[in-house]
């Protein structure tokens, strides 16, 4: 699914933000990606979205290669990923709806099926009841909804969420992370970044990440294949 | 294709947001694609007018071959004759002196009465020759050498002058034709990048997503073509106008004029028009678009 052998990525302006990174995540699997603020977890998210490069090393995700003579694929590789951004992302003067299904509309769904797909997924994250109001009406919590939602829809192989429960108050932040974690029920690797580690200390069945100054070290706890 | 055809709708909703989004920068694109549009209906217009116009002449034109004084009237026949077979003479008929005169008072016409005050028949007979423009100086050459012709009297200047008008006309037409593209097409790849920089947010989460390129663009080329069409279908309805009132206030007062069918210009126009416009939308959109190319 996703394996990566000794990646580093430096940034145009000489910034180091990854150090030599080997690690290799399975299918299915819940993976947390922690450490501090600036340790380089979004800087992983996006190599794996292809938003940028191994400077050296090699990754591969979901059998596509990351790199630059590779791009042809990576918009491939995209479809196949359903992510949820730190700032949503979400299409300003739309209404969740129209969000959730623009993320489909070049999948090649019937637009009947497409439809009930979005319907389904706002369901799903409990936006039932303002499916059909502007992004800009909803609250913080409502608009990160609206953001899993437009990824699931999508039928992902692999969710990645970066920092989704920033922002949030406790108990809006635990409802989405049990949110997220709901959808490896359906064989779909669910991929967190947080820097709220108190958040996810009891999880006993998942794959941990901490990622500090663009070094790595991974641990897997419980069932996780 | 399959997701272009489920998208239908989509498209054309996106190009009118798009298009509502700048509403009167678009609508001064519509006018200013418009306006050039007319300018070029114009000179098409004009061009087709002279072109019609050199046509109508060449195929009237003709030369006049004076007999010399000492020539018989079975020799001038002979000569009518000969001249009628030289290559490029559409035909040769020999006009007597009663025919002449005649020929002078229908052009006089009032003013004919200024014939009486000659005693005698003053116009000698000639050769009226039609002839092909193209071989006129052959066939001038040819009649000037015959024994029996004093001189010939030829139109070339007069049509090589409205040959010269006929080819400025076209010159002018291939320049302009040139202009309104190249205007059309900057005024019109300009708003396109206005639209996707309006729009680049929800461009690049389209891309991150990982919507093609075509997916992205497609609205905005239908925007582009939308716009100029628009400009176009103006431009067509404003040079059709034009050429009504124009043919009616020309109709009445210079009647000689050969002026070419009005339907048969109108139906070019409007079919003209509107074609230029969409393949200049269509390209001026598609130039724009190079702007959203991958990073």
């Amino acid at each position: 699914m996703i394996i990566s052998e000794n990646v580093s990525l430096i940034y145009p302006d000489k910034t180091q933000a990854l150090f030599d990174v080997n690690l290799e995540i399975k299918p299915g699997e819940l993976v947390y990606i922690t450490g501090p603020s600036g340790s380089g977890k979004t800087s992983f998210l996006k190599l794996l979205m292809g938003m940028e490069f191994p400077t050296s090393g090699s990754l591969s995700v979901l059998g596509e290669t990351i790199n630059k003579s590779n791009y042809g694929n990576i918009q491939n590789l995209r479809r196949k990923i359903g992510p949820v951004f730190q700032e949503f992302k979400l299409i300003q003067g739309r209404t969740a709806l129209e969000n959730v299904m623009m993320g489909m509309r070049f999948l090649g769904i019937k637009p009947k099926l497409m439809k009930e797909q979005a319907h389904e997924a706002l369901e799903k994250v409990g936006l039932g009841l303002k499916k059909y109001s502007k992004v800009e009406n909803l609250s913080w919590g409502e608009s990160q909804r609206v953001a899993i939602a437009r990824a699931v829809a999508r039928k992902p192989l692999l969710i990645l969420a970066d920092e989704p429960t920033g922002n949030l108050d406790y108990d809006n932040a635990i409802n989405i992370l049990k949110l997220l974690k709901s959808f490896r029920e359906e064989d779909i690797t669910v991929i967190i970044t947080t820097h709220a580690t108190h958040l996810i200390n009891n999880e006993k069945d998942a794959m941990f990440i901490n990622v500090y100054k663009g070094r790595i070290t991974a641990e897997r706890k419980g069932l996780a294949v | 294709m399959k997701t272009f055809l489920y998208n239908i709708g989509y498209f054309f909703k996106e190009t009118g947001r798009i298009i509502r989004l700048n509403i009167l920068s678009n609508i001064f694109s519509i006018i200013g694609t418009g306006l050039i549009l007319f300018l070029l209906g114009l000179v098409i217009t004009g061009s087709d007018i002279g072109n019609h116009l050199v046509n109508m002449l060449n195929e009237e034109a003709e030369i006049n071959g004076y007999f010399t004084k000492d020539i018989s009237d079975s020799d001038r026949n002979e000569l009518v004759e000969k001249i009628g077979k030289i290559y490029g003479v559409r035909s040769a008929r020999l006009v007597n002196e009663d025919e002449a005169k005649k020929k002078m008072e229908d052009i006089l016409g009032e003013e004919a009465k200024i014939l009486e005050l000659f005693k005698e028949n003053p116009f000698e007979a000639f050769v009226e020759i039609r002839i092909n423009v193209d071989e006129m100086e052959n066939i001038l050459d040819n009649v000037k050498n015959m024994k029996g012709i004093e001189y010939v009297r030829d139109n070339r200047e007069v049509l090589e002058k409205i040959k010269d008008i006929t080819y400025a006309f076209k010159v002018l037409g291939y320049l302009l034709i040139a202009a309104v593209g190249i205007t059309t097409l900057i005024i019109l790849s300009h708003m396109i990048r206005q639209g996707i920089y309006n729009n680049r947010e929800q461009i690049n989460t389209l891309r991150l997503l990982g919507s093609p390129g075509a997916f992205i663009g497609f609205p905005y080329v239908l925007t582009g073509i939308l716009l100029t069409l628009l400009g176009g279908i103006l431009a067509a309805l404003s040079v059709v106008l034009l050429i009504n009132t124009a043919y009616e206030g020309i109709g009445s007062t210079v009647l000689f004029l050969p002026l070419p069918s009005k339907n048969d210009l109108i139906d070019k126009m409007i079919i003209l028009i509107p074609s230029l416009s969409f393949i200049l939308g269509l390209m001026g959109s598609l130039f724009g678009l190079s702007s959203i190319r991958k990073k």
